[in-house]
């Protein structure tokens, strides 16, 4: 998103000023919006160097907005409202050119074979965050492929050297990144690549500049507490889909005939053999898995003091429409079985999977490790670390993504779970039956004191009361009570006459409109990057050469806040440091 | 996994090697480590890493030979993924409508005429008249919407699994530009409002509510447009939405300093009002050149401050968590009714801007849409280096001839193998190879090219993988014939035929005392003819249970030569020579040339018995 002149290819300036008033969508709407706060204005203009001529404004090439997951490239031009292709990664993208033996009829993949050892699945999958025995040459030849496809496929556009955004994981290691960005620079020349991170571009496409993303990706999921259009915490579990994916295997192993099943499948914790393809596994996880309905979530009152939303309402009919009526039988045909079998299974049983990759009530709270806590915890636990005001944000805004999103009820379960916890325990860090122990003294000393005072009449009932009342779930109430910390932004925005938003303290989920398209947006109002890259700085000092976010700490700020407008670095400070962002810091 | 195997030939293009092109590796990085760290550029560099055409990496550099181009003026191979792309033709792959460009910015990358594609099997859809009985053979072209002769609702089907748009709720009233009216159907037949529309409508809206109207009080539609719209937050809407919120924002943020507040356009200053008639723009252009140094400062100092969207209208959706009635809808319509992975892949992103969120995927048969036809392009390419065309197709998209086009499999010598069946050899299917059993090829290597060129080849004693075969190429080094005058060739031909003949009958049925032995030999030649060269290599495949049985890979079972193949020839000087490698002597009128590439030999599958 950097719009430095040097790149421009003057081949395109007729085609793009079209390009550029295209969203005259501005003009109408957002004029009528935002003439009542200010008078008419011209709007700030990213410009890119003192020397460059105003008029490369027009000249804009179209940047290409790449979203890199572990399982899918989505790619598009940046100002979309959605990419134009997305790009899987298989087995079959990694074949030789000219090696057509997939189309051939009588052709079956060896996946048995192939899955010895841990391989199942890893096909599919570009990188691994583990890098110790990843061919990283590999992954850059799957990312150039993927995109090459991409391109030709999808964008049509020829291989001019395109300025590039990537909304990357924020936790992608230094060597994966560098493999990508080797990809982008030396293969697609593209002279800047912009580093965008997802829970931000969620953010944005959700409208709100706090969020709680819950990313339910592939490898892991990602929770991370987004304030002010920063990343400020971040927890993560790997249950994710590719756990997911594996419960199902076990989950339909379990159910195979007696005949097909392995014998030895009893030690199915560590069972390394596979009796299932992994796209059938998966596509039955696409196609069937579903979550049930908090179990108490309709039975329980929302406490006080935590207002529980109003899809509160609506769980309470959810819970009652699985339940009322007569769950049938579930036909799922497997083909990759041999002989091919059907299975016949109560749609009940079909949530165990979900059940145990998400939730895994079958353990207690405390034998989880932090790698592998459930998603309910892990959103709590997130919430817990953060600071109050930034807490109170962000559970406000709490937005789903990544694929297993698209599990059915996950999203509400979570949700609900999370509320319970709230519910049953506020905002305590400190659990356990001790603690249960200790409150119940407290509670009784308190009522003995009560007793006593009632007994001498020493002073009115109300007034002792009170505070009992309020200790009851004391923690929220005083985590509430203090008095939030002064918000530069939000004070501005008062000052301006804004209108800002109350939505705070509860729980509340928003909709965005997917971390692609939230970079689209980003991308398309020129917002500066975190991290922009220049491929001669890039091919000249590699990863190494990027300064550390805190090293120019201001410059990012700046660049970070939505509202700098897309300052680029000036001619004379930006040439030599430049900085990875978050994602050179790991 | 074809049971009758054919020998194959993969060439590497030199590109891969990472020290040749474009890719250096960062060197103070100690994280690159899977490039070579030390680019040195002596051509031993390939001798000591042999290519191991197992690697997974390798798949991505071997190209059959007629994949591969060749730039002339650099004298080196081009593969796919090393020339440079222009696109000559945009085009429609069904109605073979040629596409302009500036429709591919507006429009995107599909056909918006009526080109369809089922959604469920992925053939043709045609569009047919609900009245009349679909007969099969009066199906009409999909362009040809004026063959559907009766009237009434028109449908999409399609010819090959029978799906119609009827299964999701669509229905036509033209039979011509489906996808401008499917663009304004959801599923199931209701209406949906396009970009443009929602505009209109809601600057009506605004218009009669009148000057109260505000963006941040969506409370003041009327209900029940409020309900109308809401029903229409799809994902495309919630985009514009959220965009045109940011760009007020980032405008408000943002007053461009008090210079430019005099003028009094109406237009609010959004990012798109960019009209260069505007006096907005015009002072925002002078500002630029006058007061540049302090305007920037100011602006750098203020942070910029937005607040969050508030409602609807500026992009702000509460989600709805409540999943029931899908669930309710998968317990009834359970795994048939749902779509499969491969049929969700062609539902891209993009076909569902319209409809309400979906995360990006549908789930039910019943969401699916018909999918419009992705355009095509003809590319011509370019040699990356010296710019120069290499392929270039003509621009009609209904010829497929190229202007030029240069096939490297007219510079480079093609390889042909067949199995050496000797005389006394008993085994009857020679092309399967048995553990420990020596088995001989001939590798015919034919030269295309005008001068005599020089083959040296080189090949690991062992084969790289689990399954180490012995390899014995028994004439390395050899010359071919000039690919001679085509007049030549035609007067020769009956002779050679015939000289053919005699060394086929001498492989078949003895030695006759002819040009040969006809024993494969250490450093002889197997068969020579005009511009092709034969020679035997012996191979002593490996066996696949060697020390315990295991588990056997796809292909691993394959037994593949890694060859290195090295030409070298002298053409005549042609002055200005881009890419002229080694050895030029400028005294010489002959210029040495030579090219060296990895290429993998496929000979056949190793029985495991």
């Amino acid at each position: 998103m950097s719009s430095s002149a040097s790149m421009l290819t003057g081949s395109a300036v007729h085609r793009s000023v079209a390009n550029i008033r295209s969203p005259p969508a501005g003009g109408g709407g957002g004029g009528a919006s935002s003439s009542q706060s200010s008078g008419p204005s011209t709007p700030m203009r990213p410009i890119t160097s003192t020397f460059a001529s105003p008029s490369s404004l027009r000249a804009e090439e179209e940047t290409i907005l790449i979203e890199f997951g572990t399982r899918k490239l989505l790619v598009g031009f940046a100002g979309d409202a959605a990419p134009r292709g997305a790009i899987w990664f298989g087995p079959e993208q990694q074949r030789r050119v000219g090696d057509f033996r997939a189309w051939q009829s009588d052709y079956h993949p060896d996946w048995r074979n192939a899955a010895s050892g841990d391989q199942w699945g890893k096909d599919y999958e570009l990188w691994r965050s583990d890098v110790r025995d990843l061919d990283l040459g590999l992954v850059g030849d799957k990312i150039e492929r993927a995109l090459r496809d991409a391109f030709t496929k999808y964008l049509l556009i020829d291989s001019r050297p395109r300025r590039v955004a990537c909304v990357i994981p924020s936790g992608l290691s230094i060597p994966l990144l560098s493999v990508t960005l080797d990809s982008l620079f030396g293969r697609f020349q593209s002279p800047t690549v912009s580093l965008l991170s997802p829970p931000v571009s969620l953010a944005v496409g959700a409208g709100v500049r706090s969020a709680l993303v819950i990313n339910l990706g592939w490898a892991e999921t990602v929770v991370t507490a987004v304030y002010e259009f920063r990343e400020v915490q971040c927890n993560r579990s790997i249950r994710g889909g590719r756990m997911l994916t594996e419960q199902t295997h076990r989950f339909l192993a379990k159910h195979l005939p007696q005949n097909q099943k392995k014998p030895e499948t009893e030690d199915h914790e560590n069972s390394q053999e596979y009796v299932l393809s992994f796209e059938e596994c998966e596509e039955i996880t696409m196609r069937l898995a579903w979550c049930k309905a908090h179990p108490s979530s309709a039975t329980t009152k929302p406490a006080e003091g935590l207002s529980t939303v109003e899809e509160h309402d609506e769980s309470e009919e959810r819970r009652a429409s699985p339940e009322t009526e007569q769950p049938g039988l579930a036909t799922i045909p497997l083909k990759s079985t041999s002989p091919p079998v059907t299975l016949e299974l109560p749609y009940d049983l079909l949530t165990e999977p979900c059940e145990n990759t998400f939730f895994d009530s079958r353990h207690s709270p405390a034998s989880f490790d932090d790698h592998e806590l459930p998603l309910h915890l892990l959103v709590y636990r997130c919430l817990l670390q953060l600071p109050v005001d930034v807490r109170s944000m962000c559970m406000s805004r709490i937005i789903f993504a990544g694929g297993c999103a698209n599990v059915l009820g996950l999203q509400g379960r979570i949700f609900d779970e999370l509320s319970q916890i709230l519910r049953e325990r506020g905002w305590d860090p400190v659990t356990g039956k001790g603690l249960d122990k200790k409150r119940e003294d407290l509670e009784q000393m308190k009522q003995k004191a009560r007793a006593r005072l009632a007994s001498g009449g020493t002073t009115g009932p109300t007034s002792t009361t009170q505070p009992g009342a309020g200790e009851q779930d004391g923690v929220w109430h005083d985590a509430a009570n203090v008095k939030p910390e002064v918000d530069p932004i939000e004070e501005q925005l008062k000052k301006r006459g804004d209108p800002t938003s109350q939505e705070q303290g509860e729980l509340r989920a928003v909709e965005s409109i997917g971390a692609w398209s939230g970079a689209s947006i980003i991308s398309h109002l020129k917002i500066a990057a975190v991290a922009t890259v220049d491929r001669d700085l890039w091919q000249q000092q590699g990863a190494a050469g990027a300064s550390k976010p805190g090293e120019v700490d201001s410059k990012m700020q700046q660049r970070q806040s939505l509202g700098a407008g897309g300052f680029m670095r000036g001619a004379g400070t930006g040439h030599n440091s430049w900085t990875l962002g978050t994602w050179g810091a790991y | 996994m074809a049971p009758p195997f054919t020998p194959y030939t993969f060439i590497q293009c030199p590109c891969s090697d990472s020290s040749t092109f474009n890719r250096r590796s960062p060197p103070s990085t100690p994280t690159t480590h899977h490039f070579h760290s030390d680019n040195d550029d002596n051509d031993d560099d390939d001798d000591e890493h042999p290519f191991d055409p197992r690697a997974p990496r390798s798949n991505y550099s071997l190209f059959p030979l007629e994949y591969l181009l060749y730039c002339e003026d650099c004298h080196q191979i081009r593969c796919p993924r090393c020339v440079a792309e222009e696109i000559v033709t945009y085009y429609c792959p069904s109605c073979l409508f040629e596409v302009p460009s500036s429709n591919l910015k507006s429009e995107g990358n599909r056909c918006t005429r009526s080109c369809f594609q089922c959604p469920v099997c992925i053939g043709p859809l045609s569009v047919t008249s609900l009245e009349s009985h679909p007969d099969p053979n009066l199906i009409p072209a999909p362009d040809n919407t004026s063959a559907a002769p009766h009237g009434g609702p028109y449908i999409l089907i399609c010819s090959h699994c029978a799906w119609s748009s009827t299964e999701v709720g669509i229905q036509f009233d033209k039979p011509n530009s489906i996808h401008a009216q499917l663009a304004k159907l959801r599923n199931g037949g209701n209406p949906r409002m396009t970009a443009k529309e929602r505009k209109e409508r809601r600057k009506d809206l605004a218009q009669s509510l009148g000057s109260s109207y505000s963006a941040a009080s969506g409370s003041g539609y009327p209900s029940h447009f409020a309900d109308e719209l809401d029903l229409d937050l799809d994902l495309e809407t919630q985009f514009s939405n959220l965009k045109l919120f940011y760009q007020s924002q980032l405008a408000n943020a943002n007053p461009g300093g008090g210079a430019s507040g005099g003028s009094a356009s109406g237009s609010g200053g959004a990012f798109g009002d960019l009209g260069f008639t505007s006096p907005t723009s015009l002072s925002r252009i002078l500002n630029i050149y006058t007061s540049t140094s302090s305007q920037d400062k100011k602006a750098k100092s203020r942070i910029g401050t937005m607040r969050e969207a508030l409602d609807r209208d500026e992009g702000l959706k509460i989600a709805n968590l409540d999943e029931s009635e899908a669930i309710a809808k998968l317990h009834a319509e359970d795994h048939a009714g749902t779509v499969s992975t491969s049929q969700l892949l062609n539902q891209t992103p993009q076909l569902h801007l319209g409809e309400p969120h979906l995360h990006g995927r549908s789930r039910f048969a019943s969401e699916l849409r018909p999918i419009p036809y992705l355009l095509r392009t003809k590319r011509s390419k370019r040699c990356p280096i010296c710019r120069h065309i290499i392929s270039k197709p003509e621009a009609k998209v209904l010829t497929t001839r190229f202007r030029i086009r240069l096939v490297a499999g007219s510079y480079i010598p093609s390889i042909t193998i067949r199995p050496l069946s000797l005389p006394n050899a008993s085994t009857p299917d020679p092309s399967a190879l048995r553990p420990s059993k020596p088995a001989q090829f001939v590798l015919t290597f034919k030269n295309p090219i005008f001068e005599p060129v020089k083959i040296t080849l080189a090949t690991p004693a062992l084969t790289p993988g689990r399954f180490p075969s012995k390899v014995t190429v028994l004439c390395p080094q050899f010359d071919i014939d000039a690919n001679t005058d085509v007049w030549d060739e035609a007067l020769k031909d009956g002779d050679k035929r015939r000289k053919k003949g005699e060394s086929m009958d001498s492989a078949t049925g003895g030695n006759n005392g002819g040009q040969h032995q006809h024993q494969p030999a250490a450093g002889k030649i197997w068969e020579r003819g005009r511009n092709w060269v034969s020679i035997v290599v012996e191979v002593v495949p490996a066996s696949l249970r060697k020390p315990m049985p295991v588990v056997l890979k796809e292909d691993e079972d394959l037994l593949e030569i890694p060859m290195f193949v090295r030409i070298e020839w002298e053409t005549d000087a042609m002055g200005d020579e881009v890419g002229a490698v080694l050895g030029k002597d400028r005294d010489l009128p002959k210029l040495k040339r030579e090219l060296a590439y990895w290429c993998v030999l496929g000979l056949g599958r190793v029985s495991d018995q």
